[in-house]
């Protein structure tokens, strides 16, 4: 049973397994991922949008309030101007501007024009106070820029080459209250923009039109003046943020961080006033929102996992169990059970295998006890045995038979001079021939005797007329076994070929023991077609009296009269199969006969 | 689950930034060198407090090494080698000779001079934005407020005429001022009396010449001589019923009658910040020096009682400290 054993278990290279468990949970996956990642896509974009827009809130914020420390000095600076002018001195325009300059500490110095362009008074904190000095400053453009706009903005000049300053100019509502023209300390604007705060750790700070930096809450970073690289980064941070048409842009700062920055417009002087962010700080709920995200995405990843493992191990499962129990019914185990309740269709095919089984089982006992009928009755003869369940047939039963003998004459001789693999090779030819014929007349086979066989007829199967059939059929053999000898002879073996039939009651049945039975008869019956057969000589089919009798005229049958054979205490009539054309005897058989009847007498 | 650990392990980083872990104090050891007296300028209260409110609060994470050389400029050489020694962080100094003895001997530990003229026009750095070397801080606008004072002076008690000038006419510096004021009583058709001194002994010497021939008033300039002699020219003012003029509030505060300065406590702020800066890894060459940006006028209207003064309105009105 050795090759029936269970083969070992091959690992499938793409186990069911496997597959089930990625497609579950890439069906999970897949569309969580892309959910999540559309989610955060939008999210990433919209939190862009809400950050862009809230730094450009704070942009504008701070600019007003730088605009607002401006408006400051120049609504402080109108009231210098709202007065004509008087010849002579003029107190009241001195005590406006210095009562102005001790409200604005970043007011460095004023000068006050009246409206014929000649100067009247000019105050500085460093330097003693000039009235009606006279100066002629008809061609200042601050006077010009004043009278024209009211209010005039100059340039960012670097005092001392550090500190930024720049020149206000006011005009008053009529030419003849002059023009009030101040320098201011642009340093003071640190007060402004140091106090604005930008989230956690962003700040602001201003640049002109040029790309100089005016106020940033790192003064030295200001004081230092124009090509110092800090402040030519946030030249450059400018220039993206004009390109960026307004929205906010990243870059980076003056001490390199990376930030994310906003302009707003100072209309005033036409400067910018920035808003700045660190990129770290400004992206912050952003990156909270992915974290988010990713957390659910892992937790959705992990359910995903488990789910997948668990509907692929409730699918696997089963079909492991069919796998394994297929692999046992295929190893004989007939009796081995699927046992799966799964109630779907795997519960079903379960069934079916287990059914299956069953009928194995069956189909095996059955071919099996065709095989062991085969081993005496005809293929066909066995198949209608069995499938009739007729196996009642075998048993014991007294039957009249016929019993039909055959053996070969000089094989004894024969056997001691050939090779065995000769001998074997003509002993396989001889059966061959036999084979077909004994098969076509359903004969029962009892046994094999060395070059003999011994044969039933109307027995286990009862057939009609069991003496001509017997008869029809030895002269076949007879004929088969003549053709094929005569290729034996020319090759010089002396081999002949006899058989004797007979008919009568005998006692039928299965002999043997478990494992091993054989069908046989008992009877003199037996006896006497063995002697018979004896008698007969090479070519000779002899039979009883009985056979002949239900021959009748159906064979021309040739009387040979009643011999004595041996073993028998009674002569016997014995009649031979007439040749089917005596002129076609050859004399050798003869010669062989009589050899073998020299050998019986001595 | 591997992926829950890692979960948990996401989470907690995510937190990490959000927990700052609390940081072993450093000390910061800065060094403070004036020529004058104890508690004057930078070693006054005023400078601590500065400290404080950018967080070095004294005792827990700043140490102040506190050097007064009252007066004697050849002590200082000796405090900076002394600072140097004690691997200070920084070195504040107040007044020149205190700002060239840094410069000498302090190597590479930071240096913010404060109350030193115009460093640049001195020699000790540079140029304003970018002073070059180990020394920054507070620049002065020297000489030319010396102008401004007489013209205060004068708008203050418009009879005066014959100012006399006290002045340390051993510091350059101080002659520059005082040469300044020439240049603007000339202008302003005034007279000046020249009362330079070398040491403390010469106060004597101009009091008495004051005694003789009465000026008008007097202006002080101030630098650690006159400022260790204050009391004197101001009891001296008061008892010979003369307007004086200064140049830092705190001497209208002694009962001085005016002043006209930098305000003091910005210059201290100021110093502080850019000390704080180099505490904090910055470099002094880039730190720009800075000028004072804030002037303050001040005035004691009990001493103007006392000398039977009325102060006119255009004074009062730019007044940033009235003492009544």
């Amino acid at each position: 049973m050795s090759t029936h054993e269970v083969p070992a278990a091959r690992r499938p290279r793409r186990p069911l397994f496997q597959k089930y468990f990625i497609v579950l949970f890439a069906a999970v996956v897949v569309p969580l991922l892309v959910n999540g990642a559309s989610e955060a896509w939008f999210g990433y974009r919209d939190q862009k949008v809400m950050l862009s827009q809230r730094l450009r809130a704070e942009a504008g914020s701070a600019a007003g309030k730088i605009e607002g420390f401006l408006d400051d000095i120049t609504d402080q600076l109108q009231w210098t101007v709202q007065l004509p002018w008087r010849d002579g001195s003029d107190e009241r325009h001195r005590f406006d501007v210095l009562r102005l300059m001790r409200q604005l500490p970043a007011v460095v110095e004023v000068t006050l024009i009246d409206g014929n362009g000649a100067e009247r008074l000019h105050v500085s904190r460093t330097a003693p106070d000039e009235v009606n000095s006279g100066i002629d400053r008809t061609n200042d453009p601050a006077i010009d820029g004043a009278r024209s706009h009211r209010i005039w903005y100059g340039p960012v000049t670097l005092y001392s080459g550090s500190e930024p300053h720049m020149t206000v100019a006011v005009a008053g509502a009529r030419t003849t209250y002059g023009v009030t023209v101040a320098v201011i300390n642009l340093k003071l604007i640190w007060d402004v923009i140091s106090a604005i705060h930008v989230g956690q750790s962003g700040d602001a700070f201003v640049l002109d039109n040029a790309g100089r930096l005016v106020a940033h809450p790192d003064i030295s970073l200001v004081l230092r003046g124009e090509d110092d690289p800090g402040a030519a980064r946030l030249k450059e941070l400018q220039q993206a943020t004009i390109a960026g048409n307004g929205e906010s842009i990243e870059g980076h700062d003056a001490e390199r961080r990376a930030v994310i920055a906003a302009i707003a417009p100072i209309p005033g002087p036409d400067w910018s006033a920035f808003v700045e962010e660190p990129a770290s700080e400004a992206l912050t709920p952003l990156r909270a929102a992915l974290w988010r995200t990713t957390l659910l995405l892992l937790a959705g990843a992990a359910f995903a996992a488990a789910l997948g493992y668990l509907l692929a191990r409730r699918m696997t499962g089963p079909i492991r169990l069919l796998g394994q129990g297929a692999a046992a019914i295929g190893a004989g185990h007939f009796d081995h059970k699927i046992d799966i309740a799964t109630g779907d269709e795997l519960e079903g095919l379960a069934q079916r295998f287990n059914e299956m089984a069953g009928e194995l089982a069956l189909s095996q006992e059955r071919s099996e006890r065709i095989a062991r009928l085969k081993r005496f009755l005809a293929p066909q003869v066995a198949e209608l045995v069995e499938a009739s369940d007729q196996e009642a047939l075998l048993d014991s039963h007294r039957a009249e038979i016929v019993a039909v003998f055959c053996d070969l004459r000089g094989f004894t001789s024969f056997s001691h001079s050939a090779r065995p693999e000769e001998m074997m090779g003509l002993v396989q030819e001889y059966y061959e021939a036999l084979g077909e014929i004994i098969t076509r007349y359903e004969a029962t086979l009892t046994c094999f005797m060395g070059d003999g066989l011994m044969l039933l007829l109307n027995a286990p199967v009862p057939c009609p007329e069991p003496a001509k059939r017997g008869v029809r059929m030895a002269i076949e053999m007879q004929a088969a076994i003549q053709s094929v000898m005569s290729d034996w002879r020319a090759r010089g073996h002396a081999i002949g070929f006899g058989m004797g039939l007979a008919k009568g009651p005998a006692i039928v049945g299965r002999i043997g023991y478990e494992g091993r039975s054989d069908y046989t008869a008992i009877g003199s019956v037996v006896n006497l077609a063995s002697r018979i057969c004896g008698a007969a000589e090479d070519g000779q089919i002899l039979m009883d009296a009985a056979v002949a009798a239900e021959i009748g005229d159906e064979v021309p049958l040739v009387p040979l009269g009643t011999r004595l054979l041996r073993g028998l205490t009674d002569a016997v009539s014995v009649f031979s199969v007439a040749p089917p054309d005596p002129s076609c005897a050859k004399p050798s058989p003869v010669k062989v006969l009589a050899n073998r009847r020299d050998a019986r007498q001595t | 689950m591997i992926v829950s650990r890692r979960a948990v392990v996401a989470a907690a980083l995510a937190l990490l930034p959000v927990r700052a872990f609390p940081q072993a104090a450093k000390v910061s050891r800065i060094g403070l060198v004036t020529i004058g007296a104890p508690e004057s300028t930078v070693l006054s209260p005023a400078m601590a407090k500065e400290f404080a409110k950018l967080g070095y609060v004294e005792g827990q994470n700043v140490e102040f090494e506190r050097r007064a050389a009252q007066g004697k400029s050849d002590r200082l050489p000796g405090f900076i080698d002394d600072l140097v020694a004690k691997h200070v962080d920084v070195i504040v100094t107040a007044s020149y000779p205190a700002a060239a003895a840094a410069k000498e001997r302090a190597g590479t530990t930071p240096v913010v001079v404060t109350f030193s003229g115009d460093p640049v026009a001195t020699g000790l750095a540079a140029s304003l934005a970018h002073p070059g070397g180990t020394i920054t801080g507070v620049s002065e606008i020297a000489a030319e407020l010396s102008a401004k004072r007489l013209a205060v002076l004068k708008e203050a008690v418009p009879s005066v005429r014959a100012v006399a000038v006290l002045w340390n006419a051993d510091d350059f510096g101080m002659t520059l001022r005082y040469q300044a004021a020439e240049v603007e009583a000339k202008r302003a058709g005034m007279l000046i009396v020249p009362l330079g001194v070398h040491a403390p002994d010469d106060f004597d010497t101009a009091f008495s010449e004051m005694t003789k021939k009465p000026p008008d008033a007097i202006l002080m300039v101030t630098d650690v001589l006159t400022t260790l002699n204050r009391k004197r020219v101001i009891d001296f003012a008061a008892e010979h019923r003369l307007p004086a003029i200064y140049e830092y509030a705190n001497l209208v505060h002694d009962g001085g009658l005016l002043s006209y300065g930098p305000d003091a406590l910005s210059i201290f702020e100021r110093a502080a910040g850019l000390a704080d800066r180099i505490l904090k890894g910055a470099k002094p060459a880039d730190l720009p020096l800075e000028l004072p940006s804030r002037f303050e006028l001040a005035i004691n209207l009990k001493t103007a009682k006392a000398l039977g003064l009325t102060i006119p309105d255009s004074i009062v009105v730019r007044a940033d400290d009235v003492i009544e």
